[in-house]
């Protein structure tokens, strides 16, 4: 076997591994209710971590791309778009944005 | 004659023992399960904005890497793991040893362990093969939807996560075809999409709740400190901090899951 196959047959089993413990435990543990309330935590703070600082990477030499994205975002979200159009409309703001910043 | 018949009565007696297995099998219940699933594929539906382009970008690296048309889809069919299959692609162009690419990928993707439990502690109407299933197409953004959802169905979330997986695999084979044609304005516009997908996820939680809002805030920023520190490992450690520090500034009464 080559070189990537090997590769890509080792990271399938280290992904694979952290996400099927749980699937095979879960139903035999009873957590307590301050765990439950870490557990739904998560969410929010994966998210956060998540978002920063990644979003300022999404073009490596133009930082506050990402943040015009996230901005962009984070309106419509306000404003109650639906999260298909908040996707679509931010790529092509992006889009926009990318054929004005040449003139600067 | 008898040929006609003989099949006449073939496809009859077929057609009996489908309705046969089909309701006593499956029966009503096959159709609820079957809604909730399209319902599910529905609501995936804006991740796959972000994952066909997102897939693309990953195939054009993993084909400069060397990667044959083969293993580059079957890398998204098997892994299943957005940013740690760039990493490891992008380690292979530039000669990392296999054991380097699966360590790296371990360390990437062991966020999975908590995003998986999470996921599987909020679904309902489920059982281990399910469960196991669950877990293989769980990754940041299936977990994210779901986890702020007020939905508990394991068949809605397996309609959003394998809507995604699907195509995350169809993006690899796309790119795959497309080599890199698409110029690199679109590509990198397409970045922004998960993110702009997370971001509008978060937001109504943050709108709705000061306390969120402070955790999301604090979270952010011990992040950005933690990744100068910590690499790889820092998005788990902040996920984990900022939870625990959120039991103390958060009331339970914002908290949108709760036991479901």
């Amino acid at each position: 076997m080559d070189y990537i196959s090997l590769a890509i047959l080792g990271c399938a089993v280290v992904t694979f591994i952290p996400r099927l413990i749980p699937a095979l435990f879960i139903d035999r543990l009873n957590f307590s209710p301050k765990f439950e309330k870490f557990l739904n935590l998560i969410p929010y703070t994966a998210l956060a971590a998540l978002i920063c600082p990644g979003v300022l990477t999404v073009d490596s030499q133009l930082w506050y791309i990402g943040l015009i994205g996230a901005v962009v975002a984070a309106g419509l979200a306000w404003k109650k778009a639906p999260l298909g159009a908040i996707v679509i409309i931010t790529v092509v703001v992006l889009i926009t944005v990318y054929s004005i910043v040449p003139f600067f | 004659m008898v040929l006609s018949q003989l099949t006449k009565s073939v496809i009859c007696s077929a057609k009996l023992l489908f309705f046969f297995f089909y309701y006593n099998f499956f029966g009503v219940v096959t159709i609820s399960r079957k809604a909730k699933f399209i319902d599910g594929a529905k609501k995936g539906i804006p991740i796959t904005f972000g994952y066909v382009p997102m897939g693309i970008g990953y195939a054009a690296i993993a084909l400069k890497a060397g990667f044959t048309p083969i293993q580059t889809i079957s890398m998204s069919f098997l892994v299943y793991a957005g940013a740690g299959q760039i990493i490891a692609a992008s380690m292979a162009l530039s000669g990392a040893t296999a054991i380097a690419i699966i360590l790296t990928n371990f360390v990437v993707n062991l966020r999975y362990f908590v995003m998986s439990t999470c996921v599987l502690n909020q679904v309902e109407e489920s059982n281990t093969p399910l469960n196991i299933m669950a877990a293989h197409v769980t990754v940041d953004e299936s977990f994210a939807m779901f986890s702020l959802s007020d939905d508990s169905s394991i068949w809605i979330y397996l309609g959003i996560a394998i809507t995604a997986w699907l195509s995350w695999c169809l993006g690899a084979a796309i790119g795959v075809v497309l080599l890199d044609i698409l110029p690199v304005i679109v590509t990198n516009s397409f970045n922004i999409s998960l993110y702009a997908l997370f971001v509008a996820i978060l937001v109504p939680s943050v709108k709705e709740s000061k306390q969120i809002a402070l955790l999301v805030l604090i979270t952010a920023v011990l992040n950005i400190v933690l990744s100068q520190v910590l690499g790889n490992w820092a998005l788990i450690a902040s996920t984990l901090i900022g939870a625990v520090i959120g039991m103390n500034i958060v009331d339970d009464e914002y908290l949108l899951s709760g036991d479901a």
